[in-house]
């Protein structure tokens, strides 16, 4: 067991290790793309509290993060340089609202937890849309202010953001281990394995389960705050349901419950696909197809 | 002026809420006897649709030869998705095997924009039905068509799972897939033919919905969804009840188009959603997916 624990902080080094290389080596106009991969990554890795620990499915991870992102843009317009006090505030009130939000669909089974959270996704879609006054709708909103601290001045440019979302991958993961060892941990492990017997042994299902769910928006939440100001420019389409689509689909065929692999998973398929550029009209076709079987690869890996 | 309205209202609810109730039927279909939600069921219109548009841009398509063609054509492909989804991973997690119809429809998409390019496209009434007046009300060509072929499709699936020796091996699948099998029924036969049923319904949907909207790549996810409020709305488990389901959901949106803006209908519909999902009577907690 011990030798266990051990590879797998190992394998968690190593993993941290080579971003930080690839952050440090990358050449910084191609970390444009790489921070797009990282922003999807920190979304799995914020699917993977409800999926992989609480056992709940959820397609609203796109509208934690645009909340994030519309709220601290916005906040930060109107207040330029309390990036302090902004940042805490909206990844804890989405937070919050994702913890509500989950309170009364928790007894849904898991297609229709799907469905239920799918439609969360594009209300909040619809409702940026609509709002054209505050939101600026279908035409998205420039970002003129930048996340800003005391003392070290304003973190933008390419390869900060990367270090930005590799911090919130690494603080996400620290989370995620420290969660599932943890009573807590074990608790929604029960709902998650068999939500009867855990009723009976006296969880709170419900409340157990808010708080994964909670933790989940709150990081993507923050993921989209980083989005938002990192790109300049926000708009309903970047937080739109192939955002949540893309990051259940990876977590899915890296393992829910997994922390490293649904990760990877996100990186190298992504990353592949951005490859496949050059396709152009084919695309969908492809990426279809290479997520397809890598759904089918990993079902047959486990059945072998 | 308000009876204009209504009969409005009516008239147009009528014609997607006919549509939102063929899909609504497929995705029950699928759902009761696998317990699958298919997300893959907007694509299955959407490719049938364009399918037997092509054809009919080929050959002249007599209205009962096009019928029959756009079942025919759903069918092989409701078939293909159950071969290349659930076929292949009959023992996999229900989230895997969901997340796989999502890639399906990725599929599916892939294939209409590379066969038909992205801009929609008006596919022909291929079903020459009169408008109709009936004392207030007014339906037009499209609102008949969609009925038409809604109600028969709906009495002719009833009757095939009523009598049939087949469609009562799918209802007993449905409702207990254990006994079903120790009764010599092949379950994944039943599997394999809900799907197919579902792509057949969602064929003759496109039928509908084309000469009203036209169809699109992108037009699939959306039905989809409003078929499966629909289903939700009606229950999953009688057909009549199912197909009201999207008759009401079509009137419904009918209704909200008239006082609210398009993103606001939306947005009312999705959230009607939510509420009729959490709101939904607990008794049938134990058997959902």
């Amino acid at each position: 067991m011990a030798s266990f624990s051990l590879s797998r902080k190992a394998s968690l080094a190593l993993f941290f290790a080579a971003m930080t290389a690839v952050g440090l080596v990358t050449p910084a106009h191609r970390l444009i793309g790489v921070n797009q991969h990282m922003f999807l990554a920190a979304n799995v890795l914020a699917l993977n509290f409800c999926l992989g620990l609480g056992g709940q499915i959820s397609l609203a991870q796109a509208a934690f993060a645009g909340m994030g992102a519309y709220a601290s843009v916005l906040l930060h317009a109107r207040f330029p340089g309390a990036t302090l006090v902004i940042v805490p505030t909206v990844v804890l009130g989405v937070g919050l609202l994702a913890a509500l939000v989950s309170r009364p669909m928790e007894r849904l089974g898991e297609g229709f937890l799907a469905m239920a959270t799918l439609c969360v996704s594009l209300v909040c879609v619809n409702v940026a849309l609509t709002l054209e006054g505050v939101t600026g709708g279908a035409a998205g909103l420039m970002v003129e202010r930048r996340l800003a601290l005391p003392g070290v001045g304003e973190l933008g440019g390419d390869r900060l953001t990367f270090f930005l979302f590799l911090l919130l991958l690494a603080l996400g993961s620290y989370i995620f281990l420290a969660l599932r060892d943890s009573r807590l941990g074990r608790a929604l492990a029960a709902c998650r394995d068999d939500r009867h017997a855990a009723s009976s042994l006296g969880i709170d299902r419900p409340a157990v389960r808010a708080v994964s769910f909670g933790l989940g928006g709150g990081l993507s939440a923050a993921a989209g705050v980083v989005h938002g100001h990192y790109t300049g420019f926000i708009s309903p389409e970047q937080f739109s349901l192939e955002l949540s689509l893309k990051a259940l689909l990876f977590l899915v065929i890296g393992g829910p419950g997994n922390l490293l692999r649904p990760i990877l998973a996100a990186l190298v398929l992504e990353t592949a696909m951005g490859w496949l550029q050059f396709l152009g009209e084919a695309r969908t076709l492809v990426n279809g197809l290479l997520l397809g079987a890598a759904l089918l690869a990993g079902y047959w890996r486990v059945r072998r | 002026m308000l009876a204009l309205y209504l009969a409005q209202i009516v008239n147009s609810g009528l014609a997607l809420g006919a549509v939102y109730g063929l899909m609504a039927l497929g995705f029950s279909l699928i759902y009761c006897a696998s317990r699958l939600i298919n997300f893959a069921q907007g694509e299955l219109l959407l490719l049938g649709g364009l399918g037997i548009a092509t054809l009919a841009g080929v050959m002249r398509l007599s209205p009962l030869v096009a019928v029959a063609a756009a079942a025919l054509a759903g069918f092989l492909l409701g078939r293909a998705l159950f071969a290349t989804t659930l076929g292949l991973t009959l023992r996999a997690s229900p989230l895997r095997q969901l997340m796989l119809t999502v890639a399906a429809s990725l599929v599916f998409q892939g294939v209409a924009i590379l066969a038909w390019g992205k801009n929609p496209l008006m596919p022909p009434r291929l079903l020459p039905l009169p408008d109709l007046r009936l004392g207030p009300l007014f339906f037009g060509r499209d609102t008949v068509t969609a009925l038409a072929l809604a109600f028969c499709a709906m009495a002719v699936l009833g009757v095939f799972l009523k009598y049939s020796r087949l469609g009562r091996a799918l209802r007993a699948t449905s409702q207990n897939a254990v006994a079903a099998r120790l009764m010599g029924i092949d379950p994944v036969l039943c599997h394999a033919l809900s799907f197919a049923l579902a792509g057949a319904l969602a064929s003759l949907a496109a039928l509908a919905v084309g000469p009203q909207t036209g169809l699109r790549y992108d037009m699939g996810l959306g039905l989809g969804l409003k078929g499966f409020a629909a289903a939700t709305i009606g229950g999953y488990t009688s057909l009549p009840r199912v197909f009201l389901g999207g008759l009401a959901l079509g009137l419904c949106e009918a209704a909200l188009v008239l006082f609210l803006s398009g993103e606001l209908k939306e947005t009312a519909t999705y959230a009607l959603i939510i509420v009729l999902l959490v709101a939904a009577p607990a008794e049938s907690e134990a058997e959902r997916p």
